[in-house]
């Protein structure tokens, strides 16, 4: 897949082309207002990220400009802004979707690839990884064509985990992703574990192999290798 | 006590003081003539009693002599011819009652013989004249002072009438709300004065008020993409292939407080956002069907701390905003499960136009005085210290009470409105 990143921070662009790249996906990117804006008009992406604070100008009008140019680029809004308005006002000039700084690598994985879903199969939204196969959009997952049970948040779990496949994910990511803004409980940490060990315990039991690996305590990955 | 109370409480007993020893002093006077009075008379009549006895050569009858009262008593001889003047009570054949009056006793011959002679007369009458006379110089006096009294409360009322209007809009003067400090219009160059100052005083309040939000907003919000790059930075070691047990270790700290540091910058930006106002759009909620949403959410943690949940839901509607009414139960029982001790207890109650939300905790009953202070919060806690102020400040948003009690080793949380 081939993304563009919309960002002014460096480093913070290095390192999601880097998370980006690793998995076979070409990363363009973009520092400031004009070098996106020449891009878009030249290429078509699959996602763009796009910070909305830019040194030379407003990001919200490089959503209109694509919204223009009637391109269907996926994008990604990457704010520092917590403020609904502006949420509103980039949904509604085309954005797919709304995340605010500071985030997660996974987290941002895990949301490009849900717009890139989105955008490519049409409402089929089937993610499938070798025996197992889950159904976005019926939040179903099946084990060699077996139907197995799960709660909305163990649903929410494997289809980040999956999204994120050959990562380490770590727990306060993990958390985070579950709980959101409330995820500041004391050992809520300690409740992924039994989380995954529970989806852990219902995909095997239905005959899916084991995907899910520790990384020393701090987080997890979801691998065949 | 307010100031013309004390004002008109020192001014009535300084009058009501002299008032009363004008009065005695008046009254005392007069009494002294009017007894001067009735012993001239009293002198008088003696010698008549003595010309009587001369003349007629019998003592004059005790009662009925020219309008006094006679009493003789014989003696063995003259010992003291002084005459002795006294106040007496005596009976009044005539008017056949017991009357106040004035003696004049003496010892003197009548008819050669020696007799006490005591002759009374009476001081009904005057009396009452002086009674007359006093009520007749009082009363218009008290009247007087009782109609300067009452103008000058209705005086002092109309002046003050200004200052009492200014107190009113300072009281009412709330640095939360928009509007600003309302102004009052007097001609009293005084009040003008203190209008001016609590003018100048709002504004610059109101104005580093504004400041102090706008630099937390924008402190935190400039501190959120270096932390989104330390937390990119974070996440891309974490991928690592040569990550060991000891870097995984750090790692995990740096995770932890990265996400503590995101927490509370985020809670600081929740708290200037609704100071702002800036979450305004209100709707019906249901609180039970929220409540009951948010216990399936909060399930995992209430069950791995094994906490015995008890709810009691009546049916509740609310008109707020969404997103204030969700901060406030999401705190609500983020705080309740978070001091809780494993095993513990949380009862939920919502009743009428009050929520209860009551959690056993290790903690002793807290300073109800200081737990709605930003930052406060014990050593042990993990949190952020700004839960149970968001708290405050939504309830004071939305106008609801929100009390703070312990009792029985249960920390409540009454929100009512």
């Amino acid at each position: 897949m081939k993304f563009l990143i919309v960002e002014d921070e460096e480093s913070l662009r290095k390192s999601i082309a880097q998370y980006l790249a690793a998995e076979g996906n070409i990363c363009d990117w973009a520092s400031t207002y004009d070098q996106a804006y020449q891009k878009i008009s030249i290429y078509n992406y699959d996602c763009i990220l796009l910070d909305l604070t830019l040194p030379d100008g407003d990001g919200i009008l490089l959503l209109k400009y694509l919204k223009k140019l009637n391109k269907s680029d996926g994008v990604l809004v990457i704010s520092a802004r917590n403020s609904l308005n502006q949420k509103i006002e980039g949904l509604s000039l085309g954005a797919d979707d709304y995340l605010i700084k500071p985030f997660h690598l996974s987290e941002l994985y895990a949301r490009i690839m849900a717009i890139v879903r989105r955008r490519n199969y049409n409402g089929n939204n089937i993610v499938t990884y070798n025996e197992l196969e889950i159904d976005t959009s019926n939040k179903e997952v099946k084990v060699n064509e077996r139907l197995v049970y799960l709660t909305k948040k163990e649903f929410d779990l494997l289809l980040y985990f999956v999204s994120n496949k050959n990562k380490v994910i770590s727990k306060s990511a993990a958390v985070e992703h579950i709980w959101g803004d409330d995820a500041d409980m004391a050992d809520s940490l300690d409740f992924i574990y039994t989380h995954i060990k529970n989806v852990r315990k219902k995909l095997t039991e239905a005959g899916c192999k084991e995907y899910f690996q520790s990384v020393y305590g701090v987080g997890y990955k979801f691998t065949d290798r | 006590m307010k100031l013309f109370t004390s004002y008109n409480r020192i001014l009535a007993s300084i009058t009501l003081t002299g008032l009363l020893a004008i009065g005695i002093l008046f009254y005392q006077t007069l009494g002294q003539y009017i007894n001067r009075e009735i012993e001239d008379h009293l002198y008088e009549e003696l010698l008549e009693v003595k010309d009587f006895a001369h003349v007629k050569n019998i003592l004059p009858s005790p009662e009925g002599f020219d309008g006094v009262i006679l009493e003789y008593k014989k003696l063995q001889k003259i010992a003291n011819k002084r005459e002795v003047f006294a106040d007496t009570n005596f009976y009044n054949p005539k008017k056949k009652h017991q009357e106040s009056g004035r003696y004049l006793k003496t010892q003197v011959l009548l008819n050669g013989k020696p007799y006490e002679v005591k002759i009374i007369a009476s001081k009904f009458e005057s009396q009452e004249q002086i009674k007359s006379i006093v009520l007749i110089i009082l009363l218009p006096v008290l009247i007087l002072l009782m109609f300067l009294w009452l103008v000058n409360r209705i005086l002092i009322r109309k002046t003050w009438l200004p200052f009492k209007q200014l107190l009113h809009n300072i009281k009412t003067f709330n640095i939360n709300k928009d509007e600003a400090f309302k102004p009052i219009e007097t001609k009293t160059e005084e009040f003008k004065e203190l209008n001016d100052a609590m003018m100048e005083v709002t504004l610059k309040i109101k104005s580093d008020y504004e400041e102090i939000k706008l630099f937390t907003e924008n402190a935190s919000h400039e501190m959120m993409t270096p932390l989104a790059v330390i937390n990119s930075k974070l996440d891309t070691l974490l991928q690592s292939n040569s990550l060991q047990k000891a870097d995984s270790e750090i790692l995990e700290d740096l995770y932890l407080a990265t996400s503590k540091l995101t927490k509370l910058n985020q809670s600081l930006l929740l708290l200037v956002k609704i100071d702002n106002n800036q979450l305004q759009s209100k709707e019906h909620i249901n609180l039970e069907k929220l409540i009951k949403d948010k216990i399936v959410y909060f399930q995992e943690f209430i069950q791995e701390r094994k906490l015995q949940l008890t709810v009691e839901l009546d049916k509740a509607v609310v008109y707020a905003n969404r997103s204030l009414i969700e901060i406030l139960i999401n705190n609500l029982f983020s705080n309740a499960i978070r001091h809780n001790f494993d095993g513990g207890k949380i009862d939920i109650r919502l009743h009428g136009n009050s929520l209860h939300f009551s959690n056993s905790s290790v903690q002793p009953e807290l300073d109800p005085n200081k737990i709605f202070e930003r930052f406060y919060k014990d050593n042990t806690s993990d949190g952020t210290g700004l839960g149970l102020a968001i708290l405050k400040q939504v309830c004071l948003r939305q106008n609801y009470n929100l009390l703070y009690t312990y009792q029985k080793g249960l920390h409540t949380f009454c929100i009512t409105h």
